[in-house]
Parts: structure tokens; sequence; C-alpha cells
């Protein structure tokens, strides 16, 4: 099946100097989670605004198609049609109730009557806020606020959902209602890419994962991928007498069981390779630094 | 349409909920109106008589006698002038009324009782109603007055007691039997006068007999003596043409469009700030998702915007009408005015939108280039207040402009053509303003 998203060599400058996107080429197949994980100003957003449409690109291509169906540019009006996004900034209107806000957009999105009013209860439905769709946005918490936005970007039923940083200031509890809804969304057979710069949250959510940094692309595959190829070897720290030790092994079982046979062993952790310890050695850095 | 109906709905629900936003646009403008319509209305008050033209075609004592007496009461403040004058100027509107002192009344007046009664002419625009009431009375209340006080001073009257029997005696209007009745009532009189009034008789009690005549006559001229008439008063109708003299029927005239022009800033600040808001926000990323085109967005924020203009407007007149009485001259002609004050002002909102990258700075440029808009264009004072050189710099406002539609539709009595040159200079404004606002907006937050 040809991917649902394609971008190649994407180049995008602010002030004709700064490149916040510097050739950048990935896919996106049919109802995969695809994930952007980077540090913030690796140029996730950019590259987002610029695969909506929001931003002109300097360089390179993008085009969304509809599964078995034509592709376009982001521009064109019936590849918008097609398209939800929640952009990273809460996009809804404080002073509108909650309800007054989806039915708004979905009414951009040329939604008319009865299918209007079911749309908007769906969405309002699924993520959670029916009952509290009468009160005034303002009224929200910072969770409900982020799922308002998701339901905004979702009434019209797209097919392709981009999520911009999708759980910034939003507390554990509605973090994970959001993870529901995305792999809801999933099931429902959406594609989805999402931006973030939590690693836990990509490793969770994505099928597949791009890592970018300073505008590039350093390296993208499956979680599992990415880490057997740049997360290197498990790591057993283990607290011996008056000391501690950091072993890297392919066989961490083995190394723990030669530990215990050489001398008291107080305690123990294993570290796992994950893409914290990735985006590490591929960049020298930590994702949070 | 769909979208930008949809647009419309969204802004002005956000207006209507927005509390501060709402009172800019429509307490502040009534609040204004209010307090200047008050004070204006209460100056009014205050200054009191009305001012009257004063035919004086008798010359006589009696008749410079009168108007010395309407000189120095409080209802009237009379201005002497000739006939035609006098119809102009009311005709003209720059007079309520004129009164016109028929020849003879000098004569009439000292023979109150029988004869033609002098017959004043009030000429008055027959829309002012109370004022020609008013002034009837006032008329009445003076020249009656002359009668009553002949009353008060015996020998006078009994000067004319004699005089009458021997008129009476020689006239040839009356028949023999009216010469009889009226001999023997002026003869009753004098020996009555004689016996009460003369001095001694009258000492014992001469001020009580003296009030008592006073009240007695003053009683007998208000409910009339079997159909006495000391005055006749014949009212002209002298219909107005206020576009003969451009001034206004009302203090308020001149604040209302000061007002709605408050109004109109206030709106325009408002929806111009809240597109400054949808960027700063994120909303417009998401209207630009939409699949609807960039004007889209802008004509649903040009309607809203276009529809709260004709609702303050609407409101605004509704109340000048209501609270201070003001009644336009043609409302075809403020119709029009407000239609191109509300394109105006959408084209000054655009603008707006594009004078600060934040809320704030939007805001505070916005504001300030509408208080120095309206300083200049007559939107604080009226512009005859100010120097003449002011008044040609005024011509670089659209407040000036809007003023000047609104005042030519109300009391200016403006025609078409009159017209033209005000709502041309606005529709210039909104669709250049409106073009060039739309140009220069910024999309997105650091780029454009």
């Amino acid at each position: 099946m040809p991917p649902v998203l394609t971008v190649s060599g994407l180049i995008k400058s602010y002030d004709g100097v700064r490149r916040a996107v510097d050739g950048v080429t990935f896919d996106v197949k049919v109802r995969e989670i695809f994930g952007l994980l980077g540090p913030n100003g690796a140029g996730k957003s950019t590259t987002i605004h610029v695969v909506v449409g929001l931003l002109v690109p300097d360089g390179g291509e993008v085009r969304i198609g509809a599964p078995g169906g034509s592709s376009g540019p982001p521009t064109d009006p019936a590849v918008r049609s097609r398209v939800g996004v929640a952009p990273q900034a809460l996009a809804i209107y404080e002073e509108l109730t909650g309800e007054e806000n989806v039915r708004f957009f979905a009414q951009l999105q040329g939604l008319r009557g009865s299918e209007l009013r079911n749309r908007t209860a769906a969405a309002l439905q699924f993520v959670e806020l029916h009952d509290r769709r009468r009160d005034l946005a303002r009224t929200y918490s910072g969770g409900m606020k982020r799922r308002l936005n998701l339901a905004a970007a979702i009434v019209h039923d797209p097919q392709f959902l981009f999520l911009d940083e999708p759980t910034v200031g939003v507390d554990p509890q509605s973090r994970n209602a959001i993870f529901e809804n995305i792999l809801a969304l999933r099931e429902r057979g959406l594609t989805v890419m999402y931006t973030t710069h939590y690693m836990e949250e990509a490793q969770r959510l994505c099928d597949r994962v791009a890592i970018m940094d300073q505008g590039r692309i350093l390296a993208l595959d499956t979680v599992d991928g990415l880490v057997r190829a740049h997360g290197g070897k498990s790591v057993v720290v283990a607290a011996l007498d008056g000391r501690e030790a950091r072993i890297e092994s392919d066989d961490p079982i083995s190394e723990l069981v030669r530990l215990k046979q050489s001398g008291p062993l107080r305690d123990f952790r294993l570290e796992q390779p994950n893409l914290e310890r990735v985006f590490l050695n591929l960049t020298g850095r930590q994702l949070r630094d | 349409m769909g979208p930008i109906f949809a647009l419309a709905c969204k802004d002005l629900r956000l207006l209507v909920r927005d509390k501060v936003g709402f009172f800019f646009v429509f307490g502040f403008p009534l609040l204004f109106g209010l307090f200047f319509g008050v004070i204006f209305k209460g100056a009014g008050s205050s200054q009191g008589a009305i001012t009257i033209l004063v035919v004086d075609d008798d010359q006589s004592e009696a008749s410079k006698a009168l108007i010395g007496k309407l000189t120095s009461a409080a209802e009237v403040k009379p201005i002497v002038a000739t006939y035609d004058a006098a119809v102009d100027q009311v005709r003209k509107g720059e007079r309520v009324a004129y009164v016109r002192i028929p020849k003879g009344y000098g004569e009439s007046a000292r023979r109150p009782f029988w004869g033609t009664p002098p017959a004043f002419e009030l000429g008055v625009d027959p829309a002012r109603k109370a004022e020609a009431g008013m002034i009837q009375g006032v008329i009445t209340q003076y020249a009656v007055r002359d009668v009553m006080k002949v009353f008060s001073d015996p020998d006078a009257l009994r000067k004319q007691t004699a005089t009458a029997i021997e008129e009476v005696s020689k006239a040839e209007d009356l028949t023999p039997v009216q010469k009889g009745i009226m001999t023997a009532f002026f003869g009753a009189l004098d020996s009555f006068m004689s016996l009460t009034l003369t001095p001694g008789v009258a000492a014992t009690d001469g001020g009580a007999a003296s009030d008592g005549n006073k009240e007695g006559a003053e009683a007998g001229a208000s409910i009339g003596i079997g159909g006495w008439e000391p005055v006749r008063i014949t009212v002209n109708d002298v219909r107005a043409d206020r576009r003969l003299s451009s001034k206004p029927n009302n203090p308020m005239d001149i604040t209302f469009p000061q007002c709605l022009v408050w109004g109109l800033m206030g709106c325009s600040a408002a929806f111009g700030i809240s597109l400054v808001v949808e960027r700063t926000r994120g909303t417009l990323i998401r209207l630009r998702l939409a699949p609807i085109a960039r004007w889209h967005i802008l004509a649903g924020k040009a309607a809203a915007c276009f529809l709260m203009l004709l609702a303050v407007s609407g409101v605004m007149l509704v109340f000048a009408m209501v609270a201070f009485g003001v009644r336009p001259e043609n409302y075809g002609m403020l119709a029009v005015a407000i239609l191109c004050s509300a394109i105006c002002f959408v084209g000054i909102m655009m603008l707006l939108s594009v004078c600060g990258k934040t809320e704030n700075s939007a805001g505070g440029i916005g504001w300030s280039v509408l208080l120095m808009m309206a300083m200049i264009g007559g939107g604080m004072m009226p512009l005859f207040f100010m120097p003449k050189w002011m008044q040609s710099v005024a011509s670089i406002s659209p407040i000036k402009w809007t003023v000047l539609s609104l005042e030519g539709a109300v009391f200016r009595g403006y025609t078409v053509t009159d017209m033209a040159l005000p709502c041309g200079v606005l529709l210039g404004i909104g669709v250049v303003g409106f073009a060039v606002g739309a140009r220069l907006f910024t999309w997105q937050e650091g780029s454009s």
C-alpha cells in the first residue's frame, strides 16, 4: 500500500539564514502512528507546519494522499478536509463553550444539520467532555482543554491526524486519557503523526519514530529497531561491597550471575537501552538538555 | 457564505461575552451620550427664555410698553425685527416664532371692553406646538396685564371711564340700547370708584379694597366675562425648513453623531484586536487549516464587525431618540450615512489589526490612533469650536466625515449631492483601509 504522506527533501529557513528544517525525508503509512521525537527547537513543529500547509517550504515536497485515492499538496482544500490538526498552542476559544468550539470548527469543515449535531456530540463523547459541553472552555482544566483541542481536530472525521505536542502541560491522568484516545483513533483506521519531546510517549504509542535534531532526521525506524541499532548494550548497575559497578553487556543475566559468584551483591538494577539512550548516542546530548 | 456566516456568528458571540469589549462598544458611548446629553439639556433649560422676534406695526407707547414687558419677562427674549425678516428667520428655523403687534394695538388697549380686541399674529412652525402654546400664554398674560393695571389705578380708571362714556355716546357702531346699557354701566362704575377708592373713604380698608379689586379683575379676566376677549391671537403656520439654516434642532443633534463615533471606534478597535488575538492564541492556525480561503476568514471578521457597527448605530439612534428627543430630518440619508460609516470603520478595523504584533501593542497603538483621529476630527468637541486651521486639518480624519454625514442626515438637511462627498470619502477609506490591512496582515506569529 502506498504511503499516505510523503515528505521528500524538505527545507525551511527562518530569516533566510537559520535552517529549521534541513532536508527532511520520510513517509507515513496508512493506520500508522508515526512519531517525530526530538528536543525543543529540533524542528518538529516547523516540519508539521510545512507538512500541513501552514508554512511554505523553501525546498522539497509534501504530498498527502487518501488510502487508495489520489494525493495532493496540503494546501489543496480536498486534502485539507481529510486532515485534522491539533496544534501545540491550544487553538480553542476560551469564551465559547466546549460544544460551541467543536461545532464552530465542524462548520468550517462544511458540516451542516444533523450531521453537524451528531459529529459534534460524538467528538465530545470521544474525549469525555460531553458532560461539560455547556461550560465555557476557560473553566476547563489544562487536560480538558487539550482534549477539547483534540475533539476540534477530529470532529470532521479526518483520515490523517497531526498532533503537535498534544500532552504539553497535562497532568498524568489526562495524559493517559489522551493516549487512549489516540490508540482508539488508530483502531478506527486513522493515520497519526505525533510530535513529542517525551521519549516515553514515543516509545509507548508510536509504530515508527524519527529522531530529529537541529532540523535533521538522525534516525528513523521502529522503536525496537532504533534501540537495537543505536541504543547500545544493557547496563547492569550493581552495588557491591562498598562500591558501585556499571557493566555493559549483551547478556545481563549471565553478568549478574558472575557478579554474585564473585562476592556479596547488595543490590542491582538493569538499565535497558531506550530512546533516551538512542538520542544520547546519536547526538552526545540528553534528550531534555 | 457558510464559513463566513459561521465566522461572523462566532465573533459576535465572543464580543458579547467579552465584558470589557462589550462595554467599550455599547456602554461607553451610551454613557458619553448620557453625560453630554444631560449637560446640554440642562444648559438649555437654564437659559430658559425662548428667543422670539417681535414686529411692532403699531409703534405706539402701548406697543413699546408691551415689548418692554416682554423684555423683562423670564419666559421669552424678544428681538424687534421687520415682518419680512421675522418670517424669513422662522422659516429658516433660526428662530422659534415671531409675534406681530398689529397697528391699532395701543388704541384697542385703551378700550378693552368694546370694539375689536388687538389681533396679534403669531408665526410659528406647526411642529413646535409646545413653544407656540407657551408664547400665546405669555402674550395674553402681558397684554391683559395692561388692562388689569387700569383696575389697580383709580385715577386712571376714572379717566378711562369718563372717556369711555364720551366715546360710547359718540359711537356709531352701537345701537341706542347698547349705548344706554354701556353708559349706565360706566356711570355706575364711576360712582363706585368715587365711593370706594377715593382717599379717606378707602382709608379704613384701602389696601384690602384695592387688592380685592385686583383679585376680582384677575379672576374676571381669567374666567372670561361673558365672552370678553381682551386679546386675539391668530397663528400663522410658518413651516421651518432647516435645510436653509443648518442649525440643530436639539443640542443632542450635535452630541448624537459624536456618541455614535465612539461606539464605532470601540467596535472597530475590539474586532481589530480580536484578529491579533486569533493569531497570538493560535486559533488562527486552525482557521487557516480549515478548507476555506484566507479571504473567508477576513470576510467573516469584516461581516461580524459590520453587523456590530450597525447594531451600535441602531442602539445609539434609539437611545438619542427616546432619551433626548433627537428627530433626524431624513431617515433615508441617515441610513446611507450609517452604512458608509460602518464600511469605513470595517476598513479601520483591518488597519488596526496590523498595528501591533501582540494584543497589547495592537490595543495601545490602535486606541492611540483612534483617539488622535477623534481629537482632530470632531469626535471630542464639535469642529465649529476649533480654529479654522484645525478645521482644515480635520479633513484627514475619518471621524470628521463620519460626523459630517450623520449631521447632514440629522439636522443639516443634506441632499444626495451634499452627502456624496462625506460618504464617498468614508467608502474610500473603508475599501482602501481593508485592502491595505488585509495585504499587511501577519498570518502567523513571527512570519508573514
